[in-house]
């Protein structure tokens, strides 16, 4: 497991400056939440490490991998997953057909392997159901497993969209406001998974979150980023006392 | 599983290997047996005439190449305006041979299986071309590459000699075990022969939609910004399912050859990828069994016109040719009236009939 560490990242669209020499390192097992207010870019970023965006200055790297210009697709195969803020789900398809989708290039078959299907392809996608319907036991969502993802109540779509991140096995996973438009309950629910994600599972996680009481609770080191810039860095006690932080979140005096 | 797999009610399914099965219920299993028997067996008793025949023989090769656009345009969701001239590749694969090598050579004659499997070859080749695009476009611009292939492919075989300017290529006559296939079993061995492939590449594509490259296609029909995010390359993975389509094209070009003893232009014209296309549509596009209802349909109705036309010319004798007016316009109805009122075509009524089935003894 390696940090993931991004150095001097500027993103531009058009005029407007989304992210400017942005700097940042989340260390190998641990939570680190982006916070900031609204448009402040911790989307742009996170697109930015999965390939969705690159950055026009600036460097990111996990281990001795440079993902600055990678696709999305290779970022993914390098173990880095990502859940989405505005639900990027296969919305016609089940809840089982989502995971199984995310287990895509962990399949070892080839092509003519599937055609005939029995045989090798047969048993690698047995036991992919397998992993698929440990994902499922672990985020709670055996009573929708054969639901057409379209049809559910948002905060379990959420959950999907975590759940089918997490099959990919990752060992980095970005978390965008995985909680947001959640009632208590299924906020309560999530911050659970969160945590036995990082345990259980062993990954890094860099969560993006509004709920200053769930981020405060459990991530390990805070960034703050305000219009695209990084205004703070630090354990969430350091965050708390750091004067433009408390700024940005209460307004000048 | 329980012990009574005849009926789906009050079934459950209780390893990941039984919920894998093609047919989950005996009865599933022994309709289609059944069907796959009567299929094979019906010649044997029952004598069509030359004419139905070619019919029959016609419309199976239609399924081949269906099966194949259902998968770029049913599964991957890109239109595929071209879909003809991949089976042009296929039928023109063979006659550019015979072209070279004589009509009768042993390659065409005896080797014809490989020559089925290379002219899919050479479809999936072609396919993965015209879908390079699918790199950088998206949606109707991807349309309009497969639409220009079909324009360039037809003035490409006009064009040149070696393709007698789109005019008849002959082909000989095959050979079987019993020696060389004769006038009057011509008709039932390419009907044998289309109903062979059908069945293997129609069990092949089911596989591959429950494996990882089956999936991908619809992921990317779907979201394919998630797709990639899920590792998968979008532009590729549409590449991929132009090439299969391609291949499915192509077998059914090479069968086509074949039946017609004969490889025209005329064949694989730009009124052959819309009628395609009709078919994939009135069948269901995104099912497999649709790419068997729409040709059957479409075919059907094609022969209904053809007598109806008949029989008005009778009546109204001065009109001329109806025919030929007719086809286009209850061609168009068709695919008009099943746009508007079931999209999801004939599979669909299917669909709802299997579905009653699968409750039974309960009714909802
Ligand atoms: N594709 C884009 N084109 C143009 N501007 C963009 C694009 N993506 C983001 N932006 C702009 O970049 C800025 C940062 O947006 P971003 O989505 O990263 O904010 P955010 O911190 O995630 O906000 P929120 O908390 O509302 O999700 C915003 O001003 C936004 O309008
Ligand atoms: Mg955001």
């Amino acid at each position: 497991m390696h940090p993931l560490i991004i150095s001097d990242v500027t993103l531009t669209f058009g005029g407007l400056k989304a992210l400017s020499g942005v700097a940042m390192r989340f260390e190998p097992g641990t939570i680190t939440s982006i916070i900031g207010p609204n448009g402040a870019g911790k989307t742009s970023l996170l697109n930015c490490i999965s390939g969705f965006y690159h950055p026009d200055q600036g460097d990111i790297h996990y281990g001795d991998q440079r993902l600055t210009d990678a696709a999305p697709h290779q970022v993914a195969k390098m173990g880095i997953a990502r859940a989405f803020q505005n639900l990027e789900l296969f919305r016609g398809m089940t809840v089982l057909d989502n995971l199984l989708l995310a287990r895509h290039s962990k399949l070892k078959y080839n092509l003519l392997q599937a055609v005939v299907f029995i045989g090798k392809a047969a048993r690698v996608e047995a036991e992919n159901r397998r992993t698929v319907e440990e994902v499922i036991d672990f985020m709670e969502l055996e009573p929708y497993r054969k639901n057409t993802v379209g049809t559910l109540s948002y905060g379990i779509q959420k959950r999907v969209e975590v759940a089918r991140a997490l099959t990919m096995e990752p060992q980095v996973l970005l978390l965008d406001e995985p909680m947001a438009g959640m009632n208590i309950e299924e906020k309560e629910d999530m911050v659970r998974f969160v945590m036995d994600i990082q345990k259980e599972r062993n990954a890094t996680i860099i969560l993006v979150e509004h709920d200053l009481g769930v981020v405060m609770d459990i991530s390990d080191r805070i960034h703050v980023l305000d219009f695209g810039e990084m205004i703070g860095s630090g354990t969430p006690a350091e965050v708390a006392r750091n004067p433009k932080v408390i700024e940005a979140y209460i307004g000048k005096e | 599983m329980s012990a009574n797999r005849w009926l789906a009610t009050g079934n459950f399914f209780t390893s990941y290997r039984e919920e894998q099965r093609i047919f989950f219920t005996h009865l599933d299993r022994l309709v289609f047996v059944a069907v796959l028997v009567l299929l094979f067996a019906w010649p044997l008793f029952f004598e069509l005439s030359n004419k139905y025949m070619l019919v029959v023989n016609h419309t199976l090769i239609a399924v081949v190449a269906v099966m194949g656009l259902n998968i770029v345009t049913g599964y991957a969701g890109l239109i595929s305006i071209g879909h003809a001239a991949f089976v042009g590749v296929g039928a023109y694969t063979v006659a550019g041979l015979a072209t070279t090598l004589g009509d009768s050579h042993k390659l065409i004659t005896h080797a014809w299986p490989l020559m089925i499997v290379l002219s899919g070859g050479m479809g999936a080749l072609f396919g993965a071309f015209v879908g390079l695009p699918a790199l950088r476009l998206k949606h109707l611009y991807l349309a309009i590459a497969t639409l220009s292939f079909q324009m360039i492919f037809e003035w490409v075989i006009h064009f040149m000699g070696f393709f007698n300017q789109g005019q008849t290529i002959y082909i000989g006559r095959v050979h079987w075990l019993t020696g060389e296939v004769g006038r009057s079993s011509h008709y039932v061995f390419w009907y044998y022969a289309s109903l062979v492939v059908v069945v293997i590449t129609g069990f092949g594509i089911r596989n591959l939609m429950r494996t990882r490259f089956g999936r991908c296609l619809i992921a990317v029909r779907d979201n394919d910004r998630a797709a990639d995010a899920m590792g998968m390359h979008p532009g590729l993975t549409k590449v991929y399912a132009f090439a299969l389509a391609g291949f499915m094209a192509g077998l059914a070009g090479a069968l086509h050859a074949y039946l017609y003893r004969g490889v025209g232009i005329e064949s694989f014209t730009l009124h052959h990828s819309i009628t395609y296309l009709a078919m994939a549509i009135v069948g269901g596009l995104g099912t497999l069994h649709g790419a068997f209802w729409g040709p059957a349909a479409i075919e059907f109705l094609d022969i209904q016109v053809e007598h109806l036309s008949a029989w008005a010319a009778q009546i109204f004798p001065a009109q001329g040719n109806l025919a030929t007016a007719l086809r286009p316009f209850s061609f168009g109805l068709v695919i008009v009236l099943f746009l508007m009122f079931e999209p999801r075509g004939i599979a669909n009524w299917w669909r709802i009939a299997r579905s009653y089935v699968k409750l039974w003894p309960f009714r909802y």
